[in-house]
């Protein structure tokens, strides 16, 4: 079986190290394990052995259970297109300026992409822990909602409403409720672009099928993952955490962990200096101790109103470099739910 | 940065942009400045600084003097149409902005120019001295400023294209608009900070922007490590001071705003950019 985990959050909390790092664990208790990642620093490239995009899983050197992918999301989302269009329409997708253009701005395209291609490892059964770093938009949500999302895009409302029926042909392009629209927009946009958009959004609706097909295939493989959401103790990560939380439910299963990262020492928070300490060091240990307060107080107040299992991991001062800078970035780690990914 | 009369904050995401921006617009309230604060992106960031609650498309005066609304992009679309090119009794076109809607979602530069537009149509209307936008981060906002470009691309005339001219003047001429880029000073936010920098280099829809580097640590000038959590600290606080030192480096920052530790609400935190700003903005 393949255990699956995804590792969320907004940006900047270290979610894609903490995510390699938990891979590099499960590597090492001897689970053959798949990290894959969106945008990775380059450091972290590094450590984990991949130095390009590319959708192929890549065995790291010096690790022999360790695997890692570093998602190339708009070559994907292309991928799901021409997968699922008669090779015509595909051709003519590919060659379209508005499908860049919406594979590009439409906020779950890279979110759809990442979450196909994860689950594409997922269903290979190659691995036993697929080890996912969502991407941050909409603080992860997007990853859940985007193949009802996608599904509803390419078979849109919008386009129904334009083409006036479910399925149209070409002949039948523009309905009579919507013509005198489209003779306005023409004069003030000028050309015939909402033509175009409408003759690309054909293009696209006959991939309808397949990918509201697809997409329910992946919201079953996400629906029976683990999740880690991971945050700091700054007001808008935790925001981002705390909205993951509410909208959550329905989408899938309930987070497994909250991971508060950059944990400072909990004896920090009442500690004193002691006589005879210089007035600099005295100020420095007073502004930790009221960071430490502040994390801590932020758990607290987390934990008591969502009632979320809380994890720690502790602020490492220099981001790892390699394998062994991952794997001890874990080491002073509090409640982190192992057995939610089969780690004993 | 108060002298302009359109400021757009941008940064990677997590590195505190909607801050800086409620920041920079209490600082122009507290001078008397008729201000418009924007949240174009990611709702609930800039209003949680001005502890508000959820903003409105409609500006909203929270303080004297200082407005902030949320752009919503249906009610600015419907705007769009109405002010901008002049089509009246949008309740009967309803089925013209559903089509617009749809070209918004497709259609290169269009979802981008209806929200960077209501930006720069406020700028015109005189209403206020300077419009502060929390706006989109540094991932997108290459998309957002080249719209009226890519606009011009695609529509070579009609009233779409004359707008599409105008916005691009504006936000062009240095004397108006400013960008602010923020920065952590560490790996990803340099690097994504560098890339946008190139590509607005190359790209010429925007002034040169002011990069500010935020959470920039202290020296600390007592070299002793005693043992304990002072010297815990200590160490802690000089090995990540020597990380950021070694990020300023690479990318020098135009101005830097000091690391705030411990207790502080979104207000607070915004209370406090304002009085660093007192001194440079």
């Amino acid at each position: 079986m393949t255990r699956t985990l995804l590792v969320t959050g907004g940006g900047g909390v270290g979610k894609t190290t903490v995510a390699a790092a938990i891979a590099v664990r499960a590597a090492r208790s001897g689970m053959r394990t798949l990290v894959v990642t969106v945008d990775p620093a380059r450091r972290l490239a590094t450590a984990l052995g991949v130095e390009e995009l590319g959708n192929e899983p890549q065995p790291h050197a010096d690790e022999p259970n360790l695997w890692a992918a570093m998602l190339d999301a708009s070559a994907s989302w292309r991928a799901v297109a021409v997968r699922h269009a008669e090779p015509e329409v595909a051709t003519r997708l590919a060659d379209n300026e508005f499908f860049q253009a919406a594979s590009e701005h439409f906020p779950a395209s890279q979110s759809y992409a990442a979450a196909d291609q994860a689950a594409t490892f997922v269903q290979a059964k190659a691995w036993d822990l697929v080890v996912v770093d969502t991407p941050p938009s909409g603080g992860g949500i997007d990853f859940f909602t985007a193949p009802a999302q996608m599904a509803d895009l390419v078979g849109g409302r919008l386009l129904r409403w334009i083409t006036g029926g479910p399925l149209p042909g070409r002949r039948i392009f523009f309905n009579v409720a919507a013509r005198p629209v489209l003779r306005i927009a023409d004069s003030i946009l000028g050309s015939d672009l909402l033509e175009r958009v409408a003759e690309f959004l054909l293009d696209l609706r006959t991939t309808y099928d397949g990918v509201s097909r697809r997409g329910r295939e992946i919201e079953t493989v996400l629906g029976s993952a683990s999740i880690f959401v991971i945050t700091t103790s700054d007001p808008a990560p935790l925001r981002e955490a705390i909205k993951f939380y509410r909208e959550l439910p329905g989408l899938a299963a309930s987070p497994a962990a909250v991971v508060f990262n950059r944990i400072l020492p909990e004896e920090w928070a009442d500690a004193k200096a002691p006589r005879g300490t210089s007035a600099a060091l005295e100020l420095n240990l007073a502004r930790w101790s009221a960071e430490t307060m502040r994390q801590r107080d932020s758990r607290e107040e987390f934990s008591s109103r969502y009632g979320a299992h809380i994890a720690t991991i502790p602020w490492s001062t220099t981001p790892p470099t390699d394998l062994d800078g991952l794997a001890g970035l874990l080491e002073g780690a509090e409640m982190l739910p192992w057995d939610a990914v089969g780690i004993e | 940065m108060l002298d302009k009369r359109l400021v757009l904050v941008s940064g990677k995401g997590g590195v505190g942009k909607s801050a800086v921006a409620a920041g920079l617009s209490l600082l122009a309230q507290r001078r008397g400045l008729r201000v418009l604060a924007m949240e174009m992106d990611s709702p609930g960031g800039l209003s949680a600084h001005f502890a508000t609650g959820p903003l409105d498309f409609e500006p909203r005066e929270i303080r004297p003097g200082l407005h902030a609304m949320q752009m919503v992009r249906s009610d600015a679309l419907l705007e769009y149409l109405a002010l901008q090119l002049k089509i009246k009794g949008m309740t009967r076109f309803g089925a013209l902005a559903r089509a617009f809607d749809a070209l918004a979602t497709t259609a290169p530069g269009i979802r981008e120019i209806i929200t960077i537009g209501k930006a720069v149509w406020e700028v015109r209307e005189d209403r206020w001295d300077v419009v502060i936008a929390d706006a989109p981060p540094t991932g997108q906002i290459g998309s957002f400023l080249r719209a009226p470009a890519t606009i011009a691309e695609l529509v070579p005339t009609g009233r779409v294209r004359t707008q599409a001219d105008f916005m691009s003047e504006t936000l062009k001429d240095p004397e108006v608009t400013e960008l602010v880029l923020i920065c952590l000073p560490e790996e990803l936010p340099v690097t994504e900070t560098e890339e946008t920098l190139q590509w607005l280099a190359k790209e010429d829809v925007i002034a040169k922007p002011t990069v500010i580097a935020n959470r920039v640590l202290e020296e600390l000038v007592d070299p002793d490590t005693p043992p304990g959590p002072v010297g815990e600290a200590a160490e802690l606080h000089r090995s990540l001071w020597a990380e950021q030192q070694r990020w300023l480096r690479r990318l020098p920052p135009d101005q830097s705003l000091p690391y705030l530790h411990g207790l502080f609400t979104p207000g607070e935190v915004a209370a406090h950019m304002a009085d660093e700003f007192e001194v440079f903005a």
